[in-house]
């Protein structure tokens, strides 16, 4: 089953549609957890079928001449950073489920998924607002829910305004001092300095798993309007008077450009880059996260 | 400007629609927030600046289309004098006169004046209507005969449309009058010429007037619009035999006409001779002058006739810049020599020294063939096989052979006479005077009686000779070939005979008459009254014995008529002799060929090319028995323009007929109305067109 974001949005609160969107990802999967690279080893055990390759004991092989698999185990508690972009261009809505509210429910579905882990989840909000909205990591049972309320409070604000993702990057860095985390980044990276790209690399080399959802609106890739056209910025007040059929092959190249620029920046960086189009099932994006993460994995 | 209707100019307040037209369109532009405007402002700044010129242009169409709309509905208008005839609509009979001489080719203004013409014509024949009963009279010599009025106007259009200037000169007075011959017969009240012609002076020279008072109306459309149409023209060209030039040498003599009110300076003139350039020249003529410009040349080798051409450089009508001839070397001169002292020392024969001068070193090229005889032999000789008879110290011959020698110089032969010690003048007077311009009386000599250091002091020589007569051609002024020349003895002449145009062309310094040349019949006599070898002159070891004694003969070979020149002009026929061919062909310079065989050669001594209808030469190809076919260079002639065609001078308003209604030779012209609606109209239309094709773009 797809889960259409328009009609997801028709659901009812925020905590509902992230249970929907986790348990619609993770349905015939056996085994649904979200981890970072921060784990321990365990202990050996004989190689079978269907274990990862890479985890096999190289020197156990020379020595005893069998294959041993080393098994691993997470650290006691993960701690995960969900930052939500809520910048004006983030408002941007086109045909489908404004970028914002696509991006916080994708991190609600984390937070929940987090939340059942028992793991630690916080949230950092940033925006047009004189303060971003901060959440702590906890790992409560009330927690979740006060963490989706001030979600929702984020899409429901209608402020639009300019903030570059880079500065509050950088703050998620001091907030998790030297204790490994795992921080998702949920924006569309238009950043005027173009600092962005440079503060998740800056992250991952302290040893953070970054995760970056690349949250971009299909119109944003096509430009599909007719007629002459007024643009107005969603950031500052600039407007621009154009016909788009003149310039749309131009500013496709543009765009094609920039995305796969910053693909490859991220990916050089050690990021775990996901270009999240807002008309993709929200189950696919979270499904897209955690297969990239190591699990969940498809029951034999 | 004015309008009919001023009021409709309050539409003009119009004009602020489109501004605010434009000001909402930009209002109405779609609004879409976005995100990624920093890439569109990228993108749109390629386009922003062809888009804001496309802006500004439409709404500068829309803000002329909202004063375009408003000016004809307006109905503006303008008056103006009008510069062609007044033409009536409707039921009515009219002839056009066209002048499409050759003068016609005249470009003004980037086009012909038939081409002016014929706009003038296709226009009014327009304005006529199609009840009006009309007809196109071609105002060149020869045009074809219009027989009728036609309401067919489209083939008259056509007919118009494909009219194309003729070689020949303008002949207006006659077109004129078989336009009022057409309209005489019509039935209609309002009868028109229209005369559409530059009306130059020698289309329309004085005379009488084509039709009487009560006669069709005339308009007169002058194309040449008052403006001068100056021109050159090579009007004359002639070729003769040039001694000076060797025995194939030519001159060529053309006149150049400059019909215009300026003076030229360094008229190029070139001659070309059997199609290669031999000579150029230049000339300076005033308004008017005609100038004489001569030219030698040479026969090409191995060729007895040439085509030769004069040009001068080409001007607003080149048709006249250019004339041909064709020049021909004369057949060689048959000459008898009637010897009255023969001897058999040859240096003592009385015509050594005359065969000599005729055929120096005996070659072919001297131009003469001689024959001689010794006077009793004329019974047996044809004199028909000679163009020249000389009677050298002969003794009176007996009436018989006078009467024959007689008739033969009547039809055209030439007899040169010349006395010596057999000669009595008392025999002659008896006999020969059918062949004298005078008679004869004893000789002097001036010797008689003289100490032998005296002779020479006492000797006659020649002087006051004709210097412009051909016989004289060779010779310088003073030509002390000739006047150095010491007589000793010379006959006297008495009463002159019954021959005609006598003249004296030389005489001695005692006033005697040394040459006398008259006319029998087609024939021509010289009397030369001293001998033709050495017992009474020196002459014969001088200079210009030899000289004088061909050009004496070819002078009296000279029949009449016969020229070097072979030319006609356009329109002309050429008579052709058949030569008993089986097939002759005339091929034109326009490469038209017309041929004689069959019934229309056979039998008949001559033929008759019909008329030459193109200037340049004209080739004769010939077929004989043996069916061997070759151009017949002899029979090629020549045909050129009339030089009467080339005056471009205005003809006076006095030479019009003055009838009917007036037309526009006098007064002023009328003001014309001139609705300027349908062009605004169609700038509107243009406009709409321009804007639908903007809007498409912007979209």
């Amino acid at each position: 089953m797809k889960l259409d974001p328009s009609l997801l949005a028709k659901l009812g609160s925020l905590p509902v549609k992230a249970r929907v969107i986790v348990e619609s990802a993770l349905s015939g999967m056996h085994r649904a957890r979200l981890r970072g690279s921060s784990v321990e080893f365990a202990e050996h055990k004989e190689y079978s079928p269907g274990d990862e390759l890479r985890h096999i004991d190289w020197k156990a092989l020379a020595k005893l001449d069998r294959y041993y698999v080393k098994q691993f185990e997470q650290e006691s508690q993960l701690t995960v950073y969900l930052v939500l972009d809520a910048s004006g261009s983030m408002r941007f809505a086109g045909a489908g489920l404004p970028k914002v509210e696509y991006g916080a429910l994708a991190l609600a579905a984390l937070a929940y998924l987090v939340s059942q882990q028992q793991d630690k989840v916080g949230l950092y909000v940033f925006g047009p607002r004189p303060a971003p909205l901060h959440v702590p990591p906890r790992a409560k049972g009330t927690h979740l829910a006060d963490l989706l309320a001030v979600l929702d409070a984020a899409i429901a604000d209608p402020t639009t305004g300019d903030d570059s993702p880079a500065d509050a990057l950088d703050r998620i860095g001091e907030l998790a001092r030297r204790r490994r985390a795992l921080v998702v980044l949920a924006s569309d990276l238009f950043d005027p300095d173009d600092r962005t790209v440079t503060a998740l690399r800056r992250l991952r080399a302290q040893r953070h798993d970054v995760v970056a959802l690349h949250v971009v609106a299909p119109e944003e890739r096509t430009l599909p309007y007719e007629g002459l056209t007024m643009f107005e910025g969603l950031e500052g007040d600039h407007k621009l008077l154009a016909n788009p059929t003149a310039i749309r092959a131009d500013y496709v190249a543009r765009m094609d450009a920039f995305l796969a620029r910053t693909a490859d920046e991220l990916a050089a960086g050690g990021v775990d880059y996901h270009l999240t189009p807002t008309d993709r099932p929200l189950d696919q994006t979270l499904l897209a996260v955690l297969t990239a993460r190591g699990g969940p994995r498809e029951r034999r | 400007m004015t309008f009919l209707a001023p009021l409709m100019l309050l539409g003009l307040a119009g004009l602020a629609i489109p501004v605010v037209l434009h000001l909402i369109g930009r209002r109405r532009a779609r609004v879409v927030k976005f995100a990624a405007l920093a890439f569109l402002i990228g993108s749109r700044r390629k386009t922003s600046r062809r888009l804001q010129l496309r802006e500004r242009a439409l709404l500068i169409v829309r803000v002329l289309a909202c004063i375009a709309l408003p000016l004809a509905i307006a109905k503006p208008f303008t008056s103006c004098r009008a510069r062609g005839p007044t033409v009536q609509r409707g039921p009515q009979a009219a002839v056009f006169v066209i002048d499409d001489s050759f003068t016609s080719g005249y470009r003004l203004g980037g086009r012909s004046i038939l081409a002016r013409e014929v706009e003038a014509a296709t226009r009014i024949l327009g304005q006529l209507g199609p009840e009006a009963e009309v007809a196109v009279v071609r105002a060149s010599e020869g045009a074809p005969s219009v027989t009728e009025l036609s309401r067919e106007q489209l083939r008259l259009r056509d007919a118009l449309l494909d009219l194309e200037p003729s070689a020949r000169p303008a002949d207006l007075r006659r077109a004129l009058a078989r336009a009022a011959q057409l309209l005489d017969g019509s039935s209609h009240k309002q009868k028109t010429v229209y005369l559409v012609s530059p009306l130059t002076v020698n289309a329309l020279p004085a005379g009488d007037a084509p039709w009487a008072a009560d006669g069709p109306a005339l308009e007169v459309v002058d194309v040449r619009g008052g403006a001068a149409l100056p021109n050159l023209a090579v009007t004359s060209l002639t070729v003769t035999p040039d001694p000076t030039a060797g025995p194939r040498g030519i001159a060529i003599v053309a006149e150049i006409v400059n019909h215009g009110p300026t003076p030229v300076a360094d008229v190029p003139v070139s001659v070309e001779v059997a199609g290669a350039v031999v000579a150029r020249g230049q000339l300076d003529l005033a308004p008017g002058e005609t100038r004489g410009k001569r030219f030698l040349a040479t026969m090409p080798a191995e060729q007895r006739s040439a085509p030769v051409a004069v040009s001068i450089r080409a001007d607003a009508l080149p048709t006249d810049d250019r004339r041909h001839a064709i020049a021909r070397l004369r057949d060689d001169v048959r000459v008898l020599l009637v010897d009255g002292d023969a001897r058999a020392d040859r240096h003592e024969d009385e015509v050594f020294y005359l065969e000599a001068a005729l055929r120096p070193g005996d070659r072919g090229e001297a131009g003469t063939v001689v024959t001689k005889i010794l006077p009793d032999d004329l019974d047996d000789v044809d004199l028909g096989a000679f163009d020249v008879v000389v009677l050298a110290n002969v003794a009176a011959l007996p009436s018989p052979r006078v009467e024959a020698l007689a008739a033969w110089l009547r039809s055209g032969g030439g007899l040169l006479v010349a006395p010596g010690d057999h000669v009595d003048p008392a025999a002659y007077e008896a006999t020969m005077l059918p062949l004298l311009p005078q008679s004869l009386r004893d000789p002097i000599d001036t010797a008689w009686g003289a100490a032998p250091d005296e002779r020479a002091a006492r000797a006659l020589h020649l002087t006051k000779w004709e210097a412009d007569h051909p016989i004289f051609a060779p010779f310088a002024e003073d030509a002390p070939g000739l006047a150095d020349a010491a007589f000793t003895k010379v006959m006297l002449l008495g009463p002159t005979t019954a021959t005609t145009d006598r003249r004296v062309l030389a005489r001695f310094t005692n006033g005697a008459a040394a040459m006398v040349l008259a006319t029998v019949g087609d024939g021509q006599v010289l009397l030369y009254t001293s001998t033709i070898d050495r017992d009474w002159n020196d002459l014969p070891v001088l200079p210009g014995y030899l000289p004088l004694m061909q050009e004496s003969v070819r002078f009296l070979a000279r029949r009449r008529g016969d020229t070097l020149t072979k030319s006609i002009l356009v329109g002309q026929g050429q008579g052709l002799p058949t030569l008993e061919l089986k097939k002759l062909e005339v091929r034109g310079p326009d490469g038209l060929t017309t041929v004689f065989e069959g019934a229309r050669l056979d039998g008949r001594p001559t033929v008759r090319f019909g008329a030459a209808e193109r200037p340049g030469v004209y080739r004769v190809i010939g077929t004989d028995g043996t069916g061997a076919t070759r151009d017949r260079d002899e029979l090629a002639f020549a045909a050129n323009l009339d030089p009467r065609g080339s005056d471009l001078s205005p003809a006076p308003p006095s030479v019009l007929p003055v009838s009917g209604a007036p037309g526009t030779t006098g007064g002023k012209a009328p003001l014309r109305r001139v609705e300027l609606w349908h062009a605004v109209a169609a700038a509107l239309l243009a406009l709409l067109v321009l804007e639908s094709i903007l809007i498409q773009q912007k979209r």
